[in-house]
């Protein structure tokens, strides 16, 4: 006795079935490449959507959207902030980092004499933003400013340069104009972080220690989204202690616009789906016409309807499972190259595009279970003298 | 083995009919399948069509009866109720003394595939199946697949089929294939083996074949056939010959070897 034969002693439905679907091999081909269709359709859409999804997500995170920005809200005595409610906004936020900074604005007094208006963030240590690319900051850093890299290649300057600043104050007598010097001591390395571009001076020159801006850096933007979730609800219980501001609500906004657009599509998908399963019960169903009197033997010789039932299933089922395994391994080559196109890795499949494309394997299984279901109940039904008399 | 019609001994008790016959005082206890007063009626649209019209019968283990009769005189309704595919509108079929008519579908399913194996005119082979696979067929399912095996080629060998295991349906000539199917309703070791026309669509020496094979069964498996026919030659081999006018048993009278086996 052959291993082959006792292998299909195991499984014999599965040898009917595979016999069967082998005796009008055109049709089944047909049918199998109807569910491969809707497998396609959904596997790839799907996750060639996730793809898109994720490399949108990737380039706001890049932006600052795994940040929160808070500011002294409405109903704050002062409009700063000051070192405890800097430490209490870091108690809040538990591990992510917190960085303090006052903005602000001067005037820069270019070499040909013209004045130029350029953004400061006045901060504890630049460090806290973004990492040194040339130069250094001393660890009692006075007198000497750090620059964005953007500055520094828009505008030419060099480390060690001393670059004229012009701050104005408000006072009971008018403006007042105040000329500054300071040293270039360090440029910062790139970045696509929003509000990022030009130049960082000590806290103390602001005279008063006061932080209107605290930026909370997290890893995420779910991390974000729970951060300012906790700020709300410890300073903003009733009063509007603190202004909240996250672009994590932007990536929600994105996330389930792609996230709706890709699911219509899919849907749109899956109606290729109900097609491939009318085509299948069809198949099925001429399968069994052109059967009827051969399952009629069957239920003479002693198979119980639930057998015949099985049989059939499980011949509409492999059907399925045949254009399934085509249909997904298109949809993968497919998602490959979104993957490539977008995320620069054909490997790098997110978890949503996995799930789309185990979900078309699915749900074009399931489908031709559903389609030879009717197909199956009615040839066990039959009565096998009615079968048999022709 | 009987067979009577309740009309046509009147109106004496059937038991009293049976108890007149030699072998069958011992009980209905031996019999594998008894039918009393069976009646089968069609019902097509408004119209009631009655098969059989009340009709008694039992039958032995190794008893050869031959069923003939005109064309609509419910042959094939009588086979079909001894068959358990079908259940009599009134009177009683009873498998070995239990009434068929109080088994479930899957009941009538279960003691059909163990007592009793089928022969049809036409064969009915699965053509995706091998001469071999359409024998282990009706085991198929059972999870003996090497002891299937064994009988099967057992069986194919036993019907001269032996160097045709792996040959399909269409490339087996017709006596072949009734061969194959004949050992296909031997798979379960039926105790009663019913064919309709099983010799229809042969010629006369491969028919003379099958009812060799049929002689050789029921003496050495002690397996009861009942057979539809309309061909003579077969009817004359029988022990009894059953004749159907009109659902009912007219008294045959050629009798060819009565009380010749088992009963
Ligand atoms: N399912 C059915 N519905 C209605 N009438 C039926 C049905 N089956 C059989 N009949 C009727 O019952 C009668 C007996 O039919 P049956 O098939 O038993 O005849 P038969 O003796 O086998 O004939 P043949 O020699 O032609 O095969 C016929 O009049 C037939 O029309
Ligand atoms: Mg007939």
């Amino acid at each position: 006795m052959s291993l082959r034969h006792r292998i299909a002693g195991r499984f014999p439905r599965l040898v009917i079935a595979r016999r069967n679907i082998s005796r009008a091999k055109v049709r089944s081909i047909l049918a199998a490449a109807s569910i491969l269709i809707g497998v396609v359709a959904i596997g790839a859409i799907g996750a060639g959507g996730a793809a898109f999804k994720q490399s949108q997500l990737q380039s706001i995170q890049a932006q600052g959207a795994t940040s929160v920005y808070v500011s002294p809200g409405a109903d704050m005595e002062a409009s700063h902030f000051d070192r405890e409610d800097v430490k209490a906004i870091d108690e809040t936020v538990g591990a992510a980092a917190v960085v303090a900074t006052e903005p602000g604005s001067m005037e820069l007094i270019t070499s040909d004499g013209t004045r130029d208006g350029v953004s400061v963030t006045y901060i504890d240590d630049p460090r806290q933003l973004h990492e040194v690319e040339r130069g250094g900051i001393p660890d009692n850093w006075r007198q000497s400013v750090v620059v964005s890299h953007e500055f520094a290649a828009d505008r030419g300057v060099e480390l060690g340069e001393r670059l004229k600043l012009v701050s104005e104050t408000e006072t009971a007598s008018g403006t007042v104009e105040t000329e500054h010097t300071y040293r270039v001591v360090a440029v910062l390395v790139e970045s696509q972080s929003f509000g990022g571009g030009g130049l960082f001076l000590p806290i103390e020159e602001t005279g008063d220690r006061q932080y209107s801006r605290v930026e909370v850096m997290t890893e995420s933007t779910d991390r974000a989204e729970a951060v300012a979730e906790a700020l709300r609800d410890r300073f903003n219980d009733r009063k509007d202690r603190l202004l909240v501001f996250e672009l994590t609500s932007l990536v929600r906004l994105l996330k389930t616009l792609v996230n709706g657009i890709n699911a219509f599509l899919a849907g749109l998908g899956s109606i290729s789906l109900l097609v491939a399963g009318v085509s299948i019960a069809n198949t099925m169903l001429m399968a069994v016409i052109k059967r009827r009197e051969e399952i009629g033997v069957l239920r003479a010789v002693g198979y119980g309807k639930v057998d015949i039932v099985r049989i059939l299933l499980v011949e509409a089922v492999l059907l399925g499972a045949l254009g399934s395994a085509v249909g997904l391994a298109i949809a993968v080559v497919v998602a490959m190259v979104a993957n490539a196109l977008f995320l620069g890795d054909p490997f790098a499949f997110t978890q949503s595009a996995l799930l789309y494309l185990a979900g078309a394997v699915g749900f074009g299984i399931l489908t031709s279970l559903l389609a030879g279901a009717y197909p199956a109940w009615r040839a066990a039904n039959e009565r096998p003298i009615d079968a048999l008399r022709g | 083995m009987t067979w009577e019609t309740s009309d046509s001994e009147g109106a004496k008790p059937t038991e009293t009919a049976r108890g007149d016959r030699p072998g069958d005082a011992a009980g209905g206890g031996d019999l594998i399948l008894r039918g009393e007063d069976v009646t089968k009626e069609y019902q097509t649209g408004t119209q009631t069509v009655r098969a059989l019209k009340g009709i008694d019968f039992g039958i032995a283990p190794s008893d050869f009866v031959a069923i003939v009769g005109p064309s609509g005189s419910g042959k094939s309704t009588l086979l079909n109720l001894l068959g358990l595919l079908d259940v009599p509108t009134d009177g009683a079929v009873s498998l070995r003394g239990q009434d068929v008519s109080t088994f479930s579908d899957a009941d009538r399913t279960r003691k059909r595939k163990r007592a009793i194996g089928f022969v049809f005119q036409s064969f009915y082979l699965i053509p995706t199946l091998t001469a071999l696979e359409n024998v282990e067929m009706p085991r198929m399912l059972d999870k003996t697949p090497v002891k299937t095996r064994e009988r099967a080629k057992t069986l194919l060998r036993r019907v001269g089929l032996g160097d045709r295991l792996d040959h399909y349906p269409d490339e087996l000539s017709g006596g072949q294939k009734q061969r194959v199917a004949i050992a296909r309703s031997l798979i379960n070791d039926p105790a009663l083996l019913l064919a309709d026309e099983p010799t229809g669509n042969l010629d006369r020496d491969t028919g003379d074949e099958i009812l060799a094979l049929f002689d050789e069964l029921r003496a050495e498996e002690d397996v009861a056939i009942v057979t539809v026919t309309h061909d003579a030659y077969v009817a004359e081999e029988a022990d009894r010959v059953v004749n159907l006018v009109d659902g009912v048993i007219e008294d045959a009278g050629e009798t060819a070897a009565d009380g010749g086996h088992g009963a």
